[in-house]
This record gives C-alpha cells, sequence and structure tokens, in this order.
C-alpha cells in the first residue's frame, strides 16, 4: 500500500450502567444524572483504528453524536492517540433511532472526508442494536466486516477474521470498507503519556483546543434536518411495560454448615444426574 | 407435494405480506430459521395474510420443502455459487431485487438476531429507509394511533402494525417498538426465543426460483474460508449444563474454578454475564443474555450473576436454574429454582469436593444415574 491510510473510528458516549448514580428508584436511568461514559464496545474499535495506524501509517480521526459533554469521549480518544475529532451535536438530532443516526453520520464522514477504513464498536450498552454501523455502511455504499476480531492489511486489501456462529469466516476485503469489531478483538492499551499529555495541555487552551476537537452541526455537514431526530425516525418506543415479577418459587437455602448446605441443594435439585458417570 | 418452477413473482399474493429470510451456513438450515416461520406463521394468521420465505444460496436440495413444512406458504429460492456462502453485499443485492420485484413490499420481514441476520437485516432497512428493531423477544400485530404533532404526515389509526417488544436499557421494563409508517416494517429475533410449528409433510406451499443478478461491486469481499471450531469445546447453546460467572467473581481468575465445575458435568459450557465479557474477564462467544447467546440448558448454574433483565432473557428457560451470590436482594432470586447466599469461593469447591466423591465412588450414590 502506497500512501498512508485515512483512518476514522466511530465513538458513543453511554451512560455508565455500573454506576448507581442517576438510577431512578422504579429501575429507570436519569440520563441527566448518570455517570457518562465511552462505549465500552468502542474501546475495541479505538483499539483496531490506532493498531491500523501504528501498523500501516496514517491519520486517526475520531467521530462521535451526540450532546455536548460528549466531547469527553473525544478526549479520552485523544489521550489513547487520535489525531483528531469531530462532533456532531444538534438539538434538532434529540429521539434519532439508528436509522436516523446512521444518516447524520453518513453526512458528517462525508463532511470529515474519504475513510480508507471505518471501525465502528459492534454495538452500544445503551441501545444494543448493533445496526448503526452496517446502515453507514450502506449509505456510504461500502462493504462491511462486522463482528470482526482480527485484521491486517496485505496489497492494499483487508484480511479480516469474522465470527459466525460456532466458528469463523476468512474474507477479503478491498478498500473503503467498514469495519465492526468484536470485543474478542484486542482490549484497548493505556493512554499514551504523549497523548494524555497533550490533551492535558489543550485542556487549558480553548482556542487550541478547537484545532483538535471540531463541533459541528446539521448545517455545516449539510444533513436535511428532517431526515434526523424524531420526524427522521422510522421506528418509535410506543410504550414500556414492567416486567413482571417472576416466580417468587426459588427455595433459599441456608445452611449449618458449607458442606451440609451443598449437599442440601446437591440432593434437592439432583445434581448428580447431570454428572459425567465414573 | 410442491411444484418448483421460474415464475414472474409479481403474481403472487398482491398484499403486504410477512416474510420471513431464512438462514442456512453451508446448506445447514438454522433453528432460527424455523422459529422465525413459526413466529412469522402467527403473525400472517392475524392479518389473514400469507407467510413467504426468501432463501439464498447453492445446491440448496431440500431446503425448500422443509421451509413449506415448518409453515411457509410461499418459498422464493435464489441459487447461484456466489451465493453459497454468505456474504453482505450479494445477499443483500438478492433481498432489495426481491423485495423491488414484489407488487407491495411485504408488511413484515423478520431476521435471526445471529451474526447473519444482524449484518445483512440493517442494510435492508437503511436502503428501503424503514424501520428496523433488533433482539425482539416478543412480537405480535395490533393496532396503534398516532397523536404526537411533531409530524403531522405520521398522524393516524393503524390497524395492523407490527409490535416489536424488547426489553429496554438498563431497565427491567420491556419496550413496544412500531414503526408502520412504512413497509417492510423489520425486526429480528434471536435464536432459541420464538417457537417452530410441528413439520407437517402434508403442507402446501409454493415454490419459486427467482433472479439472481450480482453486479461486480458485490464482489468487493470475498470469503476465502470457513472455520468451524469444533476443537474450542461444547456449544453453547447446545449444552445440557452450563455454568456461568458473573461480576461477583471478583477476578477473571475465577473462572478457572467454573472450569473446574464445569469439568464434573456431562456435555457443559461455561457462561458469562456482558459485564464481565466487556471486562475481559472471559471471549464474547461465552456471553448469555440479550446481547450475547438464548441458552436453555437442563441445569444453568449463577454464580455471581446479579440476573439483571438483560441476562435473563437469554437464560431464563432453562430446566434447573442455582444462583449463587452473597447478595440476597440479587434480582436472580426471583427467577432461579434453588438459591444460596453465600461466598461463591466456599461454595463451589465444596461442591467440586461433592461431586468428585460421588465420581469416584465415594460419595452418596442413590441420586445417581438418571441419563
Amino acid at each position: 500500500m502506497s500512501g498512508s491510510l485515512n483512518i476514522f473510528v466511530l465513538v458513543k458516549q453511554v451512560p455508565d450502567q455500573g454506576s448507581k448514580a442517576g438510577l431512578n428508584p422504579d429501575g429507570t436511568i436519569d440520563r441527566a444524572k448518570a455517570k457518562r461514559m465511552l462505549n465500552p464496545f468502542d474501546r475495541y474499535a479505538l483499539q483496531a483504528a490506532l493498531h491500523a495506524k501504528k501498523s500501516y501509517g496514517g491519520k486517526v480521526t475520531a467521530i462521535s453524536m451526540g450532546p455536548p459533554p460528549a466531547v469527553e469521549v473525544l478526549l479520552e480518544c485523544l489521550e489513547h492517540g487520535v489525531d483528531e475529532a469531530f462532533l456532531l451535536s444538534d438539538r434538532r438530532l434529540a429521539a434519532s433511532d439508528t436509522l436516523a443516526t446512521a444518516y447524520a453520520l453518513f453526512k458528517t464522514v462525508s463532511y470529515v472526508g474519504k475513510p480508507d477504513l471505518v471501525f465502528c464498536g459492534l454495538q452500544t450498552t445503551d441501545g444494543d442494536t448493533a445496526q448503526v454501523g452496517p446502515q453507514l455502511a450502506e449509505r456510504m455504499g461500502l462493504p462491511q466486516i462486522t463482528y470482526c476480531e482480527d485484521f491486517s492489511v496485505v496489497d492494499g486489501k483487508v484480511h479480516g477474521r469474522r465470527i459466525i456462529e460456532g466458528g469463523y469466516q476468512k474474507v477479503v476485503s478491498e478498500m473503503p470498507l467498514l469495519v465492526t469489531v468484536a470485543n474478542s478483538y484486542h482490549p484497548l492499551e493505556y493512554k499514551s503519556f504523549r497523548g494524555a499529555w497533550k490533551v492535558q495541555r489543550l485542556a487549558r487552551n480553548e482556542e487550541e483546543l478547537k484545532k483538535f476537537i471540531h463541533t459541528i452541526d446539521l448545517d455545516l455537514v449539510g444533513a436535511e434536518p428532517d431526515r434526523t431526530g424524531l420526524k427522521g425516525s422510522p421506528t418509535i418506543v410506543a410504550a414500556t411495560e414492567k416486567v413482571g415479577e417472576l416466580g417468587g418459587s426459588c427455595k433459599m437455602h441456608e445452611g449449618q454448615s458449607v458442606e451440609t448446605l451443598v449437599q442440601d441443594v446437591i440432593k434437592e435439585s439432583q445434581l448428580n444426574q447431570f454428572l459425567i458417570a465414573s | 407435494m410442491s411444484e418448483e418452477q421460474v415464475v414472474d413473482v409479481s403474481s403472487f399474493s398482491p398484499k403486504g405480506d410477512v416474510l420471513v429470510i431464512a438462514e442456512h451456513i453451508l446448506g445447514e438450515l438454522q433453528p432460527v430459521t424455523l422459529e422465525l416461520l413459526g413466529a412469522g406463521r402467527l403473525l400472517a394468521d392475524k392479518m389473514e395474510r400469507n407467510l413467504k420465505c426468501l432463501v439464498m444460496g447453492h445446491n440448496l436440495g431440500d431446503i425448500p420443502q422443509k421451509l413449506v413444512e415448518y409453515g411457509a406458504d410461499e418459498v422464493y429460492v435464489a441459487e447461484h455459487p456466489d451465493l453459497e456462502k454468505y456474504r453482505t453485499l450479494p445477499y443483500r443485492r438478492v433481498v432489495c431485487d426481491f423485495l423491488e420485484s414484489l407488487p407491495e413490499p411485504p408488511h413484515t420481514c423478520l431476521l435471526g438476531s445471529t451474526t447473519t441476520g444482524r449484518d445483512l437485516a440493517p442494510r435492508i432497512a437503511a436502503h428501503f429507509d424503514t424501520g428496523l428493531t433488533a433482539d425482539c423477544t416478543e412480537l405480535d400485530i395490533g393496532p396503534y394511533e398516532h397523536k404526537s404533532k411533531v409530524d403531522p404526515t405520521k398522524i393516524g389509526l393503524y390497524p395492523n402494525c407490527l409490535y416489536a417488544i424488547r426489553p429496554s436499557f438498563g431497565e427491567s421494563l420491556k419496550a413496544r417498538i412500531l414503526g408502520p409508517w412504512k413497509n417492510p416494517q423489520m425486526a429480528t429475533t434471536r435464536p432459541g426465543v420464538m417457537t417452530p410449528l410441528k413439520p407437517d409433510g402434508n403442507r402446501q406451499g409454493k415454490i419459486a426460483k427467482i433472479k439472481v443478478d450480482l453486479k461486480p461491486e458485490d464482489h468487493r469481499l470475498v470469503v476465502v474460508d470457513i472455520v468451524r471450531e469444533v476443537s474450542k469445546g461444547v456449544k453453547l447453546t447446545e449444552a445440557d449444563v452450563i455454568v456461568a460467572g458473573g461480576y461477583g467473581l471478583g477476578c477473571a481468575d475465577g473462572f478457572d474454578m467454573l472450569k473446574d465445575l464445569a469439568a464434573t458435568f456431562e456435555n457443559s459450557a461455561l457462561g458469562a454475564s456482558r459485564k464481565v465479557v466487556d471486562l475481559g474477564w472471559i471471549p464474547y462467544q461465552h456471553q448469555v443474555g440479550q446481547t450475547g447467546k438464548t441458552v436453555r440448558p437442563k441445569l444453568y448454574i449463577a454464580c455471581g450473576i446479579s440476573g439483571a433483565i438483560q441476562h435473563r432473557v437469554g437464560m431464563s428457560k432453562s430446566g434447573t436454574i442455582i444462583a449463587i451470590n452473597k447478595d440476597p436482594d440479587s434480582p436472580i432470586f426471583k427467577f432461579a429454582h434453588h438459591g444460596i447466599v453465600g461466598d461463591i469461593y466456599q461454595i463451589i469447591p465444596e461442591m467440586i469436593k461433592q461431586f468428585k466423591e460421588v465420581q469416584s465412588g465415594r460419595g452418596v450414590k442413590e441420586v445417581v444415574g438418571s441419563h
């Protein structure tokens, strides 16, 4: 491959499910109060993008869509070694479903440039759909490797390993290409010293920061507002219902000693029938 | 008996039907397709419409006939050497061409939430600018009245909407997702959730071959090999016993102990909650739940798993569920059959010890041997 790769990585800020902050008593989430984090699946996409740059040369640009605080995850990307970042932030995007999101991201990606490789996380922890990546690939007219757990670039082609049920496919694809990265890919490495230092410096200088993180809106990327947000979303959440309390028939075993407790459970639930015969 | 002939598909039932896109790996029909036919049959009957099924591949043999036996009224067969192995772009081309050739788009289009369905469905939905709901646990047809004035073109009463029902994030809620404004209304369902019909060899159905017209740009990606990993142990969805670990294990090494426990059982596998998979304690292949696998083993031992709705939907149909957790308020104790509140690091080694005694013939033997 002559020349260097133009690598995009798409990231999203999601509520931190592990944190109790922002959790309403009824189990719903107050997104304004919840702690925020980089979507855990995107950590693998970020690692893949940085790996591609390190191995084959090029530039990594991170792109996100979300309210202004989402700039936090882009700073995190810079700390890890991403070169530049764009945040599409616009009130008209509120309530976008996956199709509307993919459209807005498509316009953003087209505005930012012509990527050779676009990396996305497999899915997000707040939406759980795994749809935006392939929908973006469709809008861009690109081939895709979803569930990609490893890849290399040889003679300008991407050789990838894609998980399927009970095994994997080996695929070879032309670029440009969109890849959604499985979480069996290598975990994200620690922040680079240079990256962390750079972000510390940028945090003190807003003008300087704007050179690395660009906040853009729908008008700038040339998106039709009616194709985003609630209006551009073909699906709506029409109703939610509480999942009924289940069973209540759980037999709780309490122990005299661990030994008798375990004996009790094994006997009552007839576990021995499942053992490998001696 | 069904007849097989190349026909003009536009001559068939011009109403918006229910369409299932079949899935197979190298000619091996995937169970989720039969489950979708079962679910699709109910939806089609409710609307008095036909159930269509599209199957793509090469040398499909008796698969089309089998699809009729499992409930399809019309089976469309796209056979071509380039369709032998699933690839996004060629399959996407066939599905899009097929949908465009119909006099009216299907009302509903269903795929499995598999690595194939989750790869293909979003491409189709984006191509037709239509709604898609992932990983549904229930499907139904019913009315909906849209009153919101945000988009006046959407206001109205819709008598037959696809209700796509799925657990909602971080909440003990189910969300009903609708998109009646545009057909097909699309959804994917997880393997193991829907119930297939009993196959009926006398069922009548039309089987028709359709034209395959791939373009050069559909071949930008090629599959050079498919590797089935038989050596990686029992497949999670086929195991009789699953020993699963969650955040309560405290660290990745905890799975070593669970592996020892699993090793005492016949046909067993290791499972995990999403949290520990996200943390990298165990690979994704072991994940049980909404974003992992749906399993139905005879025995499920949940160790340090709290039992959030996302996990529950993936395993609640297991035969016997045993939960071990130190927090007595864990939701898992609401639906497990046997619960132990305690330290997994005391209980599991004791369990292994007692099992080994049984296996070496020194233990209590009266309940051994029902398999």
